[in-house]
């Protein structure tokens, strides 16, 4: 029934993944250095040309651009540095700042090779997944290592989704590539076990598909919603730096070097927050189904509909913290930062849940197979 | 729950403690219950709370693990004990959190239903006077355009997007104030409500429902009343003279597993089957085949296959030759993947002393270096491993014991003529004459199955509440609640179109459909063609209630 060579050649294909991430880490990576490259690049022509006194060139017109949005205090300032040189008319943002990862026309910039590398990586990912499948006719999440390979699956699979159109967010890659690259080494190196029939608890139950795919979107969303969160926290108190230093009269503020230039290309605290709040809202649908299929399922099988089993507890923590965070976005004191902690504190149970429930504590749901 | 006023008397240091009153003191204490930051902080301490109840045994899920926990902690344990937490979600401090979250729930929704009700009843809010400042606020001097036939088609537009609308005369001008939403606050509503639903049903299941635990072996039958079960727990307002009569006979019990001797997982269950025969009152006995995950269903009770083992037919002969225990013995899996499982007989009336037969029972036995054991699940090679005790099994005391333990410390080991114990080693269909007269045989084996039989009348209603409570949430979440105004003011024979929107949640596409329908609008016109033709459109871009940025 378990067709042993295809598991193995889906285990290649995840081996092969993680090597393309790598790959699309560094051109992310890359990308962002690049970035600050240019932003200072910009800046000495913006300096030349003043002491020139000559007519204000297209890069120094950018680069005070820059400056001068960020004295607002709004900080719109995705790409403000660099979005002028390449953008012909301004009307799209988000094209201008795809046009600012790749300078010059002909090859091929850090982003575009990161982001297409990505997309191979993804598409093995899947494939690797869907090999899983094959090998073990049923759905490939039945134990952590299927679990980890397909929820990992899914938020590379979204971001490459989102960042199609959105070149903005492709900015963010570095900061999703990377988790989720821990994760699929975790899950590879320590959390494998070999392609094996299901247990009779988790046979004849159409509920395994359902509950447990609703878990791993639910755990997907709050992956991502997670590094969105903490990308509002870091340019929210990035742009709290540089008002301060534009408010003591700094021309041109600088706030956390080089990384503080790589925020500077990233949306801003309160467009990051938006994006955090519609992840997580989508995420706190997929908890709230994944208690309530859940309970369904428990009753089928145990015959209690919630037995407080400590994966049970666990998710119980996870829905609350997210109810706080829903709650306090709604808060006067609480928005922004402060709700932005909740969130996190969420995720940290949502990874306390997926790793120390299943691999320490003993329960019901121990179906990890380590 | 509500959006909170910080409370201003935790704010400003006050003078004085101005004298509140009791109705003041109440009132105050009510107000600081139902902010919402007192819920916000009542959800944290929910979970954190739950916590412990995941790090600790709970004694109502795990009794066993409890007890050996309190044995190995001592001082430690008893602390912890007396502090609830190996009861942590019967707690006094689990309850005290979550009736007063719910509480400050109720306090929050209650005057907010009232509110809600009123709004969807009344008209959308007046048309602000100065539009500026406002989403998407986009200003276009139509010349010669008719501004009743402009206000007609906003009007139908925004009625077309299924907006409240009202139209308004102004001292110098027409508006249109309309509002969409209303669903949104509905759903936050409903989401708490069902909630508080969910709660009542939960309670109400306790109190009304049942529980126990049976164990059945293949050939023999169970009917439905409290003494054939081996464990019990009404609810407190269950009558234990109610319990549905339904009898069954379990025909034959099914497991099978991984054998492929390459496989990782050799040993592993692959299915197990329990063939029962049910008769219920009132309806033509069925047979039915129940698995893990496929209970058997009848008025009033439900019935889940949750466990199954070994029972070896023994005969035990006393030495006067009496017949002093016959039949199938259920035993207790140790929980290692050969199934090895502990086996124990008390015959209280053997003569000349009562006796215990103590030992294992082996699916698969082996007997090698490491002594006894068994090497797989299934019954390849089923052994009976036993030792014989004489003495007082202390049955005459009155004290309810476990079946399925006996001390022998107390007892005196049988042994053999050297003086060495005695073991016992048996395979079926062989019977052994030990040194002291009595005989023991091992005439076959059977399996068994445990089930638990359990019925939650609320069960519908709670599932009811929690799907209502998700459709409140969605509703909640993703619905916007937006206003829209549109404004003609007619001059010099033009008419003046404004039109603004007001988003009152995350609402990124209000600046979108706010120029659409301002493009709609002035493209509907035909114009006479005027000189300079329409102006130009001019957007400002003033910060929203949305937080989105524009």
């Amino acid at each position: 029934m378990i067709d042993q060579q295809l598991a193995e050649f889906s285990s290649l294909l995840i081996v092969i993944t993680i090597v393309l991430y790598v790959l699309a880490l560094i051109g992310f990576t890359a990308d962002l250095a690049g970035t600050t490259a240019r932003r200072s690049d910009a800046r000495l022509a913006a300096r030349e040309a003043k002491e020139a006194r000559e007519p204000v060139g297209v890069a120094a017109s950018g680069a005070t651009d820059s400056a001068s949005v960020d004295t607002t205090g709004a900080h719109t300032g995705v790409g403000g540095t660099d979005a002028p040189v390449a953008g012909s008319g301004g009307q799209d943002p988000a094209a201008d700042l795809g046009a600012a990862g790749g300078v010059p026309a002909q090859g091929m910039s850090a982003q575009r090779f990161a982001f297409l590398i990505a997309g191979a990586g993804t598409a093995l990912h899947l494939g690797g997944v869907i090999l899983r499948a094959l090998a073990t006719q049923r759905v490939p999440w039945t134990n952590m290592y299927e679990f980890a390979i397909t929820s990992a699956a899914l938020v590379m699979a979204a971001f490459l989704v989102f960042s199609i159109k959105r070149h903005d967010l492709r900015a963010l890659g570095t900061f999703v590539v990377g988790p989720i690259l821990l994760l699929l080494f975790i899950a590879q190196r320590f959390w494998i076990v070999p392609a094996a029939e299901l247990t009779p608890s988790l046979q004849n139950s159409h509920w395994l598909v359902i509950h447990i795919g609703v878990a791993i979107l639910a755990t997907a969303l709050s992956i991502l919603g997670a590094v969105v969160a903490v990308m509002q926290l870091l340019q929210a108190r990035h742009e709290r730096a540089l008002v301060e230093k534009v408010a003591a009269g700094e021309e041109r503020p600088e706030h956390w070097g080089r990384f503080g230039h790589v925020l500077d290309r990233l949306p801003s605290s309160s467009v990051l927050e938006g994006l955090s709040f519609r992840i997580h809202s989508v995420g706190f649908v997929c908890w709230t189904f994944t208690l309530i299929f859940g309970a369904i399922w428990a009753r089928d099988a145990w015959g209690r509909y919630w037995n407080w089993d400590p994966k049970e507890v666990w998710t119980f923590v996870i829905w609350v913290i997210y109810a706080a965070y829903l709650h306090a976005r709604a808060t006067g004191g609480f928005r922004g930062s402060r709700a932005a902690w909740l969130a996190l504190a969420g995720f940290v149970a949502v990874v306390f849940n997926y790793t120390i429930v299943n691999t320490v504590i003993n329960g019901l749901h121990s179906y990890s197979g380590l | 729950m509500s959006s909170s006023r910080p409370s201003r008397a935790s704010r400003r240091p006050r003078p004085a403690a101005p004298a509140l009153g009791l109705r003041g003191t109440l009132l105050f204490l009510w107000r600081q219950l139902t902010s919402m930051q007192t819920a916000l902080i009542l959800l944290m301490l929910l979970a954190i709370a739950a916590i412990p109840g995941s790090l600790y045994p709970q004694r109502n899920v795990n009794p066993g693990l409890t007890d050996q926990y309190l044995q190995e902690n001592g001082r430690w344990g008893e602390i912890l004990d007396s502090l609830g937490f190996f009861e942590v979600f019967s707690s006094p401090w689990f309850s005290a959190i979550y009736l007063l979250l719910f509480i400050s729930l109720i306090g929050c929704i209650v005057p907010r239903v009232g509110v809600h009700l009123k709004q969807l009843r009344s008209t959308p809010p007046r048309t602000p006077a100065k539009l500026t400042r406002f989403t998407g606020y986009t200003r276009q001097e139509l010349p010669g355009a008719d501004a009743d036939a402009l206000l007609d088609r906003a009007h139908a537009a925004l009625r077309r997007s299924r907006y409240r609308t009202e139209r308004l005369q102004e001292r110098a001008s027409r508006s249109i104030t309309a509002e969409r939403g209303l669903l949104r606050e509905s759903g936050n509503l409903l989401f708490h409500i069902a909630l508080v639903g969910v709660l009542v049903c939960v309670a109400a299941g306790h109190l009304t429902g049942y529980r126990g635990q049976i164990t059945v072996v293949e050939g023999s039958g169970f009917s439905n009343s409290l003494t054939q079960y081996d464990s019990f727990e009404p609810g407190a307002w269950f009558d234990t003279s109610e319990l549905p009569e339904f009898r069954f006979t379990l025909e034959q019990f099914r497991a099978a597993y991984d054998e492929e001797p390459t496989s990782p997982n050799v040993g592993q269950p692959l299915s197990f089957e329990a063939d029962v025969q049910v008769t219920t009152a009132g309806q033509e006995p069925f047979a039915q085949t129940l698995e893990v995950n496929k209970p058997l269903h009848v008025p009033g009770a439900s019935m889940y296959l949750l466990g199954n083992g070994y029972a070896p037919e023994v005969t035990l002969r006393d030495p006067e030759g009496t017949v002093v225990a016959e039949g199938p013995v259920i035993t207790v899996p140790t929980g290692d993947t050969g199934y090895t499982s502990q086996l124990v007989i008390k015959a209280p009336d053997a003569r000349p002393e009562q006796t215990a037969v103590v030992g294992y029972f082996l699916p698969s036995g082996v007997i090698d270096e490491q002594g006894p054991h068994s090497v797989f699940p299934d019954l390849w090679n089923p052994m009976l491993v036993v030792s014989v005790h004489h003495g007082d099994l202390g049955l005459d005391e009155g004290v309810p014991r476990n079946v399925y333990e006996v001390d022998v410390s107390q007892l005196e080991q049988l042994t053999g003529q050297d003086g060495s114990p005695v073991l016992i080693s048996l395979e079926p269909g062989q019977q052994i004459d030990l040194p002291d007269g009595s005989s023991l045989s091992f005439d076959g084996v059977r399996r068994y199955a445990a089930f638990d039989v359990a019925h939650n009348p609320f069960e519908p209603w709670l599932l009811g509440f929690a799907l209502a409570s998700v459709a409140g949430l969605i509703l909640s979440l993703f619905v916007p609640r937006r206003r829209m105004w549109v404004r003609v003011t007619e001059a010099d024979g033009a008419a003046v179109l404004e039109v603004a929107g007001l988003a009152r949640s995350q609402d990124p596409a209000l600046a979108d459909d706010v120029a659409s329908l301002a493009q709609r609008l002035s493209s509907s016109i035909d114009h006479h063609d005027g000189p300079e033709g329409p102006q130009p459109a001019q957007s400002s871009t003033a910060p929203t209630t949305g937080g989105r940025p524009s």
